[in-house]
């Protein structure tokens, strides 16, 4: 009797471990090809950034920015003799709470700044 | 009917055992060269940021054409269209193909717009490869910092060549799975391998200044060529850097050698003038002289080893201060007779003549200044007023940095910063050390000297600004005649290099000007374009004016 049961069981059972790893194959293929589409559109689209990152650069440009503004808006530089600096009086409350500059200064600061502005913002 | 069954059996057992066992090898490799598929992983160079971190050269990924001979089907007809689409004569397009073979470029690097032209024409035994092609987006600004490279994005010149270790990293190859219809399946690497990026101590802003105004410059005076350098004269960093003539470094291919030179560190010349702040700090020094002490200088001439040494206009007894406001040839072949060939060296090789700075960019010359026992007669009146001696413009801006910043030689550097492509800090160039060369107060004394240039009565009146004081010295020198082996009478080096703001300097700067037409000076020629570029970079940098006017205020800031 157990044997007319067990039998076709482990069959059942043996046949089904075999198609469960075909399938699991079969999905893991499937999902490398998913993930390969996917790496050529992230391909494309880093490219894509590229070319814009490149175009934004230029746009940014020293000269054509000098160029754009100077042409249709008539800028220039400020005439250093009608520009006056004046140095804000400092509040001890603000720096206090963190709002010196309106917000708070972020943490790590950017590698670009080099000595010019160090010595720049310690100035006389 | 059993022979039949028991034949086919066997049949089956020996192809089995021929497929598993005995061509087992090779039809396993074969399967592996249809299964995988090997690919270059993309090397991306780092990118060169300007101090601010503003872009200065980047890469992007264009496609790069290439045909397949064995495979090619190309008639006439084909070949025209494609020559068309990628702008090249037919002719040429037919030499880059080879008659036999697996693999040829056609085309490197082409526009997107173009690449898809040419996928367009579908014409078989073409194929596409991506490739990284370095770009530089803002044109010719600091070309000649930056350099250029090849077309396999070899270095070649300027700071790609300099930090080409840095910038440039390693390959590798990559493998992936494919299915019989050429369907890749992901590898789960990255196909990029991306090299350190670098910041430079350069900023756009002041380098666009420097170039607008040396070309300007250029313009109007029909020169032959004009180098300038700006400097923090603390730190030796480079702010700005150029000349003229300039190249696009996009298309270095279509540049002369003439372009391409970098002449504020590659050519030499005779400094003239400006090379009296040798004999200058040398006598404050060695106390041969006081800013007080008078020179007889009214005879308007001195002998020297038998020759005439005169001055341009004829003066009569000057103090110290006033031979170098009023750039007196004689008062300073008198202080050189005074001080001695041997400290007029001393102090010139102190200075930094002779030597190399050691700037990081590829090219630089050492200039050169004989040693004392290799002088001739009129060495002791030629040396002092700048002639038998040959420099770079970076040398002399770095011996009046020494003078602005109290008494101290920088070593200019054009890289600040190296970091690698995660973000992390390799290498800081900042703050280096300073070797101390003359006393803080001879430094002081000889600036108080040099704002006198700047002032009524001196060689340089129009590098003057409006708010800071300036101080600075004029140069004005014969170019050698190659054929005549003396010099021209109508070619001439006109320069002008000082700091300002004069009792805190944040900026030090040269402006060399090459064979001007009309005017030789260079307190005609070089000044004013120092103070077009000062004036600009005041404003640029936020430096306030040391006085306050209190007319007509435009805005308020800070």
């Amino acid at each position: 009797m157990m044997s007319f049961i067990f039998k076709p069981l482990c069959i059942a059972l043996l046949l089904s471990g075999l198609f469960s790893l075909v399938w699991l194959k079969s999905n893991v293929v499937t999902l490398e090809y998913k993930l390969s589409a996917l790496e050529k559109k992230k391909a494309e689209y880093l490219k894509e950034r590229r070319i814009l990152l490149a175009e934004k650069a230029s746009l940014q440009s020293y000269e054509s920015v000098e160029a754009s503004l100077r042409g249709d808006h008539d800028f220039v530089f400020p005439d250093r003799v009608k520009v006056v600096h004046v140095t804000p009086v400092r509040n001890k409350y603000r720096e206090g709470v963190g709002l010196s500059n309106g917000v708070k200064r972020q943490k790590g600061s950017l590698t670009k700044k080099a000595s010019l502005e160090k010595r720049q913002s310690a100035g006389p | 009917m059993n022979t039949i069954i028991i034949f086919s059996f066997f049949a089956v057992f020996f192809r089995l055992t021929d497929l598993m066992i005995l061509s087992h090898k090779r039809l396993s490799e074969k399967a592996k060269q249809q299964h995988i598929k090997v690919e270059d992983i993309q090397i991306r160079r780092g990118i060169i940021f300007d101090r601010q971190g503003r872009e200065l050269a980047l890469n992007l990924e264009l496609e790069s054409l290439y045909c397949e001979p064995d495979s090619l089907n190309l008639d006439n007809e084909s070949v025209r269209k494609l020559a068309s689409t990628i702008a090249k004569e037919p002719e040429v397009i037919l030499t880059k193909i080879p008659s036999e073979g697996k693999f040829a470029w056609i085309e490197r690097k082409l526009e997107p717009d173009i690449a898809e032209r040419v996928k367009g024409l579908n014409i078989k035994g073409l194929g596409f490869m991506n490739e990284a092609k370095r770009v530089y987006p803002k044109g010719k600004l600091a070309s000649h910092v930056l350099g250029f490279v090849g077309v396999d994005n070899q270095a070649l010149e300027g700071i790609e060549l300099q930090y080409d270790r840095y910038l440039k990293t390693r390959g590798g190859k990559v493998f992936f799975g494919r299915d019989a219809s050429g369907r890749t399946l992901s590898s789960g690497v990255d196909k990029e391998a991306k090299g350190n990026n670098i910041v430079l101590t350069i900023d756009e802003g002041l380098q666009g200044i420097v170039e607008k105004e040396i070309e300007k410059a250029m313009l109007q005076w029909g020169a032959a060529a004009a180098s300038a350098i700006m400097m923090d004269p603390f730190t030796g960093e480079i702010l700005a850097l150029a000349n003229r003539p300039s190249y696009d470094p996009n298309n270095p291919g279509k540049v002369n050698d003439f372009e391409k030179r970098n002449r504020a560190i590659t050519d030499c010349y005779e400094p003239g003038s400006t090379f009296k702040t040798v004999v200058g700090i040398a006598a404050l020094e060695e106390n041969i002289a006081r800013p007080d002490m008078l020179f007889d200088v009214g005879k308007g001439g001195i002998e020297v080893g038998g020759k005439i040494i005169r001055d341009v206009h004829r003066h009569g007894i000057l103090t110290f201060n006033e031979v170098i406001q009023k750039s007196s040839n004689v008062g300073s072949v008198m202080i050189g007779m005074r001080l001695g060939k041997e400290r007029v060296y001393k102090y010139a090789k102190l200075l930094g003549f002779g030597e190399k700075t050691g700037i990081d960019l590829p090219g630089e010359v050492s200039g050169w200044i004989r040693p004392p026992e290799r002088w001739s007669g009129t060495s002791i009146g030629a040396i002092p007023i700048g002639q038998e001696v040959a420099v770079t413009p970076l040398q002399v801006l770095r011996a009046y940095s020494a003078i602005a910043n109290g008494g101290s030689l920088v070593r200019p550097h054009v890289v600040s910063e190296i970091i690698s492509p995660e973000g992390k800090l390799l290498v800081s160039l900042r703050d280096m050390e300073m070797n101390r060369i003359i006393s803080k107060k001879t430094a002081e004394t000889f600036k108080d000297i040099l704002k006198g240039v700047v002032e009524e009565g001196g060689t340089g009146k129009s590098a003057s600004i409006e708010g800071n004081e300036v101080a600075g010295k004029t140069g004005t020198a014969q170019i050698i005649n190659p054929k005549t082996k003396r010099y021209s009478k109508e070619k001439f080096v006109s320069s002008f290099v000082g700091f300002v703001p004069a009792d805190n300097p944040r900026l030090a700067l040269i402006v060399v000007i090459y064979e001007p037409k009309g005017q030789i000076y260079g307190g005609v020629v070089a000044a004013p374009v120092f103070r077009g570029i000062t004036n600009q970079a005041l404003s640029y940098l936020d430096i306030p004016m040391e006085d306050n006017p209190h007319k007509n205020p435009l805005l308020v800031s800070r």
